[in-house]
């Protein structure tokens, strides 16, 4: 770890712990950003719960924007070897078993479910919920032993194998080798007002195939998306509660 | 039986001891510098990926976890079960019950990728996670050991009883906890399954037992103390007797999730498909580490002498090696079906069979944790009064 590390470090972290007395287990990253409007959550507003449904019938198998977009945003590392690089949201190719069935193309990322088992299985309990319902991994805390990876039906969670060189975006924290990391929602960007990344770029790219917003705001236009068209969250015959949604699987 | 058994050091000063010595300890160097080339560089140097984050690491420690039963059990059999014949081992079988379990906790702590957390678990625990629980319950085992062996040492028999019973709780508390951790894991058909805590206890007894056969006997044989072939012949049956368990439960368990339609296509991967997996499967778990020493133990021609007592028992230390490979690397390389009824494909391996074998790196590691552990042993027999004087009654 450089100087320059260690004392944004430093500030960062007696920016979370200054965080954490004025607004207890509200946000973790709210330190880097200094308040927003429309979706910042405050303590006041901790019946937030954050979700996202995914629309695979205007989702394209070319486009990636939501992927790269995620990779410059959080710094997923990236080494082009399928065995290590990171993913926090990938793209897959589903195909029906019938014959001359169309192929679908989504996007797969962390559910974070209202049961989550990796947060259940942690041995630190380094994985928890924040009060808005957002699934995060204290990377201070974590051991790396991938007892999570273990336990996450959804390969929601990848490890750091390697030392990763780039990182593109300074607002999000650097990584050390021999954690587990996964997508956050873009909780910084939330804490900020903003749409995840990924939402943003799909939103940019014109395919607007994610709706990102409140589940339990009756005017948020993912709240009425669900009541209307009632998409599905992946195998939620496992009672995990995933809080991100597809319609037209 | 009253006869008092004396107990004394080795005087390890033979050129065999000391060779013995050395290269035990060059082994678990190699192993220590795996480690550390593990840490410095991580876990890309192993064959360790994102679609298999346990390896071969995960494997030694639970096959350690359990061998570290049959040393327990056996170091109990005089001083709880009043089995007296048994007392020459009851000293250097706890020492063993201890050393092994802390090899266990090296080979999973410096396979972490923060070994340098190692407080951590002890800080903030997580009660619902096996894995949390497991750490209290490793750490009360190997002090309950240490402290049992005390008693041994000092003579107090009845202290030597009450902590036995201790152990044997806490014990069963230990192998139990290890086969949940892959046992609760919901989310992959080959993991989840409540019969994986009494197998991993089966197992556990059925390969400390052949263990403790082979240990003793080179321990015995090799420090010119006199061995009574009746004993190790008393083991072998015991062993047999876990090993029909062992074999029971790997039976249900296979049948049941065969059962299901849902489970059709990972019971033909891990069964019937030919590959690697169902190989070591029928060769290595169920031919090498049940069925051909069941037909060892059972056969009146072969169960009565020692040299096939050990043959025995080197293949149930084989096969169960390999049933702890079955435990932990088939359920992660099947792929998770995410939605049924589709065929997915991803850059991240989604819907593949993943790969996985064992590095150089990992296979040095392992080894050389295991080593360590007799290393420690070979020392202690020098510095601690743990053999009798004589084994015979």
């Amino acid at each position: 770890m450089t100087d320059m590390d260690r004392r944004g470090l430093l500030k960062a972290g007696i920016a979370v712990l200054a965080g954490a007395a004025l607004a207890p287990g509200v946000t973790l990253i709210r330190a880097f950003a200094d308040g927003g409007e429309g979706t910042s959550s405050s303590p006041s507003a901790s019946k937030i719960r954050w979700g996202m449904v995914i629309d695979a019938n205007k989702c394209t198998e070319k486009c990636q924007e939501c992927t790269n977009a995620c990779r410059t945003e959080n710094n997923v590392p990236f080494f082009g070897d399928e065995r290590w690089d990171g993913h926090w949201i990938r793209k897959a190719t589903l195909t029906p078993e019938i014959e001359g069935a169309r192929s679908r193309s989504l996007p797969l990322l962390c559910n974070h479910c209202e049961n989550p088992p990796c947060q259940h299985v942690c041995p630190v309990a380094a994985t928890f919920t924040r009060h808005d319902g957002i699934v995060m991994i204290d990377k201070h805390r974590c051991i790396g032993c991938r007892y999570c990876m273990a336990a996450c039906p959804y390969k929601a969670r990848t490890y750091v194998f390697k030392q990763p060189d780039a990182w593109s975006n300074p607002d999000v924290p650097k990584r050390d080798k021999g954690v587990v990391e996964k997508c956050t929602f873009c909780a910084h960007r939330l804490d900020q007002g903003r749409l995840p990344a990924c939402v943003e770029a799909c939103n940019k790219s014109g395919e607007k195939a994610m709706i990102f917003g409140d589940l339990n705001d009756p005017k948020s236009e993912i709240y009425k998306y669900i009541r209307e068209l009632s998409p599905k969250g992946i195998r939620e015959d496992m009672g995990l509660k995933p809080k991100v949604y597809y319609s037209g699987i | 039986m009253k006869n008092k058994i004396r107990f004394s050091t080795i005087k390890g000063n033979s050129r065999e001891y000391v060779l013995l010595v050395l290269s035990l300890g060059f082994v678990s160097f190699c192993g220590f510098v795996a480690a550390w080339l593990r840490y410095t560089h991580g876990h890309y140097i192993t064959n360790m990926t994102n679609a298999v984050p346990w390896g071969f690491p995960k494997i030694v420690a639970i096959y350690m976890i359990g061998l570290s039963a049959g040393s327990l059990v056996l170091s109990s059999l005089s001083g709880v079960f009043g089995i007296t014949e048994f007392k020459i081992f009851a000293r250097s079988a706890a020492l063993l019950a201890a050393l092994l379990l802390i090899g266990a906790l090296m080979s999973i702590i410096l396979d972490w990728g923060r070994p340098d957390r190692i407080l951590v678990p002890f800080v903030h625990i997580n009660p619902r996670s096996m894995f949390s629980l497991d750490a209290m319950f490793y750490t009360a085992y190997i002090l309950t050991c240490f402290v049992y062996l005390w008693a041994m040492f000092k003579e107090k028999t009845e202290l030597v009883k009450r902590l036995g019973v201790l152990a044997i709780f806490i014990a069963i508390l230990v192998h139990s906890g290890t086969g949940a951790i892959f046992g609760f894991v919901g989310a992959r058909e080959l993991y989840h399954s409540p019969l994986l805590p009494p197998l991993f206890i089966a197992s556990a007894l059925s390969s400390g037992s052949a263990m403790m056969v082979v240990v003793m006997y080179l321990t015995f044989r090799w420090s010119r103390r006199p061995l009574d072939d009746a004993l190790l012949i008393r083991l072998g049956s015991y062993m047999a007797a876990f090993l029909l368990v062992a074999g029971f439960f790997i039976f249900v368990e296979n049948v049941t999730r065969a059962y299901f339609p849902a489970n059709y296509e990972v019971q033909r991967f891990l069964l019937t498909s030919g590959n690697k997996y169902s190989q070591i499967f029928w060769v290595g778990m169920v031919g090498i580490g049940v069925v051909l020493p069941l037909g060892i133990l059972f056969n009146p021609a072969t169960r009565q002498n020692v040299g096939w007592i050990l043959f025995a028992s080197a293949l149930v230390l084989a096969g169960v090696l390999a049933e702890r490979y079955i435990i932990v690397i088939p359920a992660q390389v099947f792929p998770i079906d995410l939605f049924p009824g589709m065929k997915v494909s991803s850059p991240f391996m989604d819907g593949v069979v993943a790969k996985y074998s064992i590095s150089v790196v990992e296979a040095f590691y392992g080894l050389g944790i295991f080593t360590f552990v007799f290393f420690l042993y070979a020392l202690a027999l020098k510095f601690f009064e743990l053999l009798p004087e004589g084994a015979e009654k």
